[in-house]
């Protein structure tokens, strides 16, 4: 090489490192383009929205086949609050469970938990009184959690492995505790205390109108104010008007009269704080960022483990209330009780679009694919099908709505 | 320089015909990133041939293209005289080439011998056989290894030996060694060379050397090629040459861009009169660390000058916390911090850290819900509702300060370019309190202008009297930036310059070299030539 030659290089070099940014600016240009209106294709795409429209075709599905068969009506007030009501338990858990799907682990222990919780619960309530023995069981349920967490954040064993091993131990604590018998309250202000707690309805007719017209009201408000600011308007102002509707909508049908039972109540309140606490929380935004990416999350100054243990310790605590709610109902417990519910659990919060490896996640969404669980099998119920091809449509579903994820999601990133 | 320099190697280096020949390789990826604009090197069988390049010359390029694992744009390669093309690794495996990669690919969980054999071709895979022809490579190695034990239980250096008995159980000719010896200790690299010389000498191997440290390339290699901005810029016999020259030839000349933007400043007042921000005492981390004390004060920005494995990011994460091994004491202010991220974040440190991708952002989460992050509180109400139109409205600024190229704050991160991401690691911590900047690698791979931008951002840090720590294998820019310059090997602090009394070239030759002895009259005067 010469001199001449040497010289020039700088020369290139320079030139290439000119080129970039330029580029640069072409790409983004070109993605503003698309950013400053909404992408309409995105945001009301399969994947994210993907569970609402098949729950509305499931339920659209099964009312015609239902008005058309002649059987009873598949969207009666009884019907839907029955299936409400089935789903509360299993959507109350897979709630937490989405939460510690976010922070990046995994709880498969959380039935045993929950029953662990419930004989604890029946056994002493006879002798505690019934809320001593809620506290009891809570306290339970909790360290259980505690436990789950340490294993996982303090020995660094995958949370999959430890909560497998718990949930098969804690379910053979449950048949220790109860050896292997069935137990039932029989003090009758138990029962008594049980029954005001589980059961009956409230009327929510008011609060339901008054939140879902003020979800209404601060949707507009969100929509005007991007309009006034010329700002792009956000896909959640339409959201909110959308889940407000939801919740003023099925008011028409009960003519005045809106009475739900109880554990929908406490998994409305439940799923609302969650969903507030994730999506308007600074707690939330580092839970988000813990899943996304421990390790940047740790170097931001984010105390990694605090927030994965509490997740887990959420999740279990969830359990353990769950299993309360369980145990009320029936006020007896057998060993086996909620044996499997965990891995509908699961399935309602894949169902939702919660991703395994951390990070994202919804609540409403995981809400919506426990209901289309539930719905399904009560679609079966209703239409007299057997419970004999329950489990293989369910699990066709969740299959396909994974695939819908995964293969919706590349889609979308090929496109751009 | 110029004698040094030829398009075709004198006969005596290429002792008949060469093993491997390239003839004019370019590699260019997608269309406008050339990464080789022209290499041609020559490799002969029997000697050790030295491959040097700084950051982004081009060796991993090479590397890859020789091992098969890209396909070269243009150019020709020649193996044993033939024109050859390649489309796989296990194409040029099959045909003589091996590579030991730096992150050695090796399966844990299997035993020496099943690694070593891993590539085999065949169904049956019969333990005697196997055996026999591993105690017949420990013979020819000269190094015996227990061929049962899991690969997981041994130390780096042994694996860098089952690596090597890989390559050659697969009867290679060419060896390629990127960076061999980065991560190992002294007597473990002395095992090394001491396989790389028989190798060549006694099974007459050809073996291409690649690495950072000039005084191993001086003692091992026959002959020297250096890289710079994917070109063959030197092409030497060993004995003609001393390090001074390669690490000009390395260095090449300094980008004009670069020191026009960051132009001089006045050298800030030394120590005494300055509060001290920031002082370490003994601060330390068993097997990575020695221990360091260091003193920095308000204003001053402190470089640190070292190769990759030279503990230079061990000291920045020791400081932030970020090592629950480290030992020692880190003061700010005169107060002691506790060992953790949560601490150092409250305490006004901040870090930048070397992978951006992996430890510094998070890549579902747009540009302002990244630029937040560390200092949610400041831009929520009431310390725990963060508010998205002053979260919006930060990140907007901090894309406005460091001249990120994003239409919006909305824009994902894992859109962004290299050189974009980088600037939001930073924007990270322009909001919150961070009195003291740890930036590991901040310029690394990306382009002059971002650079530049960033190196100003670090003046302009300084002059707003923070402290800055920045670590930078390219010497040019923290003789640019810094007021003080550390150099680092093998985990140690081995010397200390003022910015203004060194030059690039001595700090090569304290990182790369292991004496810490001045440079001699000469070449210190060659390097300071502009």
């Amino acid at each position: 090489m010469t001199m001449a030659e040497l010289k020039e290089h700088p020369v290139t070099q320079l030139d290439v490192s000119a080129a970039q940014p330029s580029d640069d600016v072409a790409r983004n240009t070109a993605r503003g383009a698309t950013n400053s209106t909404i992408d309409w294709r995105r945001w009301f795409g399969l994947r994210e929205m993907g569970i609402y429209y098949a729950l509305l075709l499931l339920v659209i599905g099964l009312s015609i086949v239902t008005a058309y068969t002649g059987r009873a009506n598949y969207l009666s007030f009884l019907n839907v609050t029955n299936v409400l009501y089935q789903s509360s338990l299993t959507a109350m858990m897979a709630i937490a469970m989405t939460v510690i799907l976010i922070s990046g682990n995994f709880d498969l222990s959380v039935a045993s938990v929950a029953a662990l919780s419930a004989a604890v619960l029946v056994s002493l309530a006879d002798a505690l009184g019934f809320w001593p023995a809620v506290l009891v069981s809570m306290l339970v349920a909790t360290g259980a959690g505690m436990l789950n967490g340490s294993i996982v954040q303090l020995l660094g064993i995958n949370a999959f492995i430890v909560t497998l091993g718990t949930l098969t131990a804690i379910r053979g604590v449950v048949l220790i505790y109860t050896d292997g018998q069935s137990l039932s309250a029989q003090s009758p202000e138990v029962i008594q205390a049980m029954r005001t707690f589980e059961s009956g309805r409230v009327e929510v007719a008011l609060p339901l109108a008054v939140v879902g017209a003020a979800l209404v009201a601060g949707g507009l408000f969100l929509a005007w104010r991007a309009r006034q600011k010329a700002v792009r308007l956000a896909p959640s102002a339409f959201a909110t008007i959308l889940g407000g509707l939801c919740l003023v909508a099925p008011l028409l049908f009960g003519e005045g009269q809106f009475a739900l039972p109880k554990p929908i109540i406490y998994m409305a309140v439940y799923a609302a704080a969650v969903w507030f606490v994730l999506t308007f929380t600074t707690v939330g935004r580092r839970l988000y960022a813990v899943g996304g990416n421990p390790e940047a999350a740790r170097l931001s100054g984010i105390n990694v483990v605090r927030y994965k243990m509490a997740a887990f310790v959420l999740c279990s605590a969830t359990a353990g209330f769950a299993g309360v709610l369980f145990a009320s109902r029936l006020r007896s417990v057998n060993p086996a009780a909620l044996q499997g519910a965990e891995l509908t659990v699961i399935a309602a919060a894949i169902l939702g679009g919660t991703s395994l490896f951390g990070g994202a996640g919804s609540v409403i969404k995981t809400i919506a694919g426990a209901l289309l669980l539930f719905a399904l099998t009560n679609g079966f119920n209703i239409l007299n099908l057997g419970a004999n091809y329950q489990g293989l449509i369910e699990g066709i579903v969740v299959v396909v709505a994974a695939a819908i994820y995964t293969v919706g999601g590349s889609g979308r990133r090929r496109k751009t | 320089m110029t004698e040094l320099q030829t398009r075709h190697p004198p006969m005596s280096v290429a002792s008949a015909l060469p093993l491997m020949r390239l003839e004019q390789v370019t590699k260019i990826f997608g269309n406008k990133l050339v990464a080789l604009r022209g290499v041609d090197l020559d490799i002969a069988q029997g000697r050790v041939h030295g491959l040097l390049g700084a950051n982004g010359a081009g060796k991993s390029t090479l590397i890859n293209i020789l091992s098969g694992a890209f396909a070269a744009s243009s150019g020709r390669i020649v193996w044993k005289g033939e024109t050859v093309h390649w489309s796989s690794p296990k194409e040029a495996n099959t045909m003589g080439v091996a590579t030991i990669h730096q992150h050695i690919p090796l399966v844990p969980t299997l035993s020496v011998l099943e690694n070593v054999f891993l590539g085999d071709a065949g169904h049956w895979r019969r333990a005697e056989t196997l055996q026999n022809r591993f105690d017949d490579l420990c013979k020819r190695i000269g190094y015996r290894l227990d061929p049962n034990r899991p690969v997981a239980d041994l130390s780096i250096g042994q694996r860098q030996m089952v690596a090597i008995f890989q390559a050659l159980g697969t009867g290679a000719e060419l060896i390629v060694m990127d960076e061999p010896t980065a991560s190992l200790a002294t007597e473990e690299r002395e095992l090394v060379y001491r396989t790389v010389r028989r190798l060549s000498q006694v099974d007459n191997k050809a073996i291409l050397f690649v690495s950072h440290f000039l005084d191993e390339v001086m003692a091992l290699t026959d002959c020297v090629t250096v890289l710079r901005d994917g070109q063959t810029v030197m092409r030497a016999e060993t004995s003609d040459i001393d390090e001074a020259r390669i690490a000009e030839a390395i260095v090449g000349r300094q980008l004009v861009a670069l020191e026009r933007a960051t132009h001089r400043h006045i050298a800030s007042p030394q120590g005494s009169e300055e509060p001290k921000l920031l002082e370490l005492r003994n601060l330390a981390s068993p097997g990575e660390l020695e221990p360091i004390s260091l003193d920095v004060t308000r204003g001053e920005v402190l470089g640190i000058a070292g190769l990759l494995g030279s503990g230079r990011s061990e000291l920045l994460h020791a400081i932030f916390g970020a090592d629950p091994s480290a030992i020692g004491e880190v003061r700010i202010d005169g107060k002691p911090v506790r060992r953790s991220t949560t601490a150092a974040v409250r305490a006004g440190l901040a870090l930048v850290p070397e992978d951006r991708a992996r430890q510094g952002l998070v890549p579902d989460f747009e540009i302002w819900r990244n630029t937040t992050l560390p200092a949610l509180k400041g831009v929520s109400w009431l310390g725990c509702l963060p508010l998205r139109d002053r979260e919006r409205q930060r990140a907007a600024e901090g894309i406005a300060r460091l001249r990120i190229k994003a239409q919006s704050p909305d824009v994902p991160v894992s859109e962004l370019s290299g050189g974009n991401a980088q600037k939001v690691t930073i924007a990270k911590w322009l909001f919150s309190d961070a009195k003291v900047f740890l930036l590991d690698e901040p310029t690394a791979g990306i382009d002059v202008g971002a650079k530049a931008d960033i190196l100003l951002l670090v003046r302009e840090l300084a002059a707003m009297g923070r402290a800055v720590i920045i670590v930078s294998s390219e010497f040019e820019e923290l003789l640019a930036v810094s007021d003080r310059i550390l150099v680092m090997r093998d985990g140690r602090c081995i010397a200390e310059r003022a910015a203004d009394e060194t030059s690039e070239h001595e700090l090569m030759l304290l990182a790369g070299g292991q004496t810490a002895a001045p440079p001699d009259r000469e070449t210190m005067t060659k390097s300071e030539q502009p």
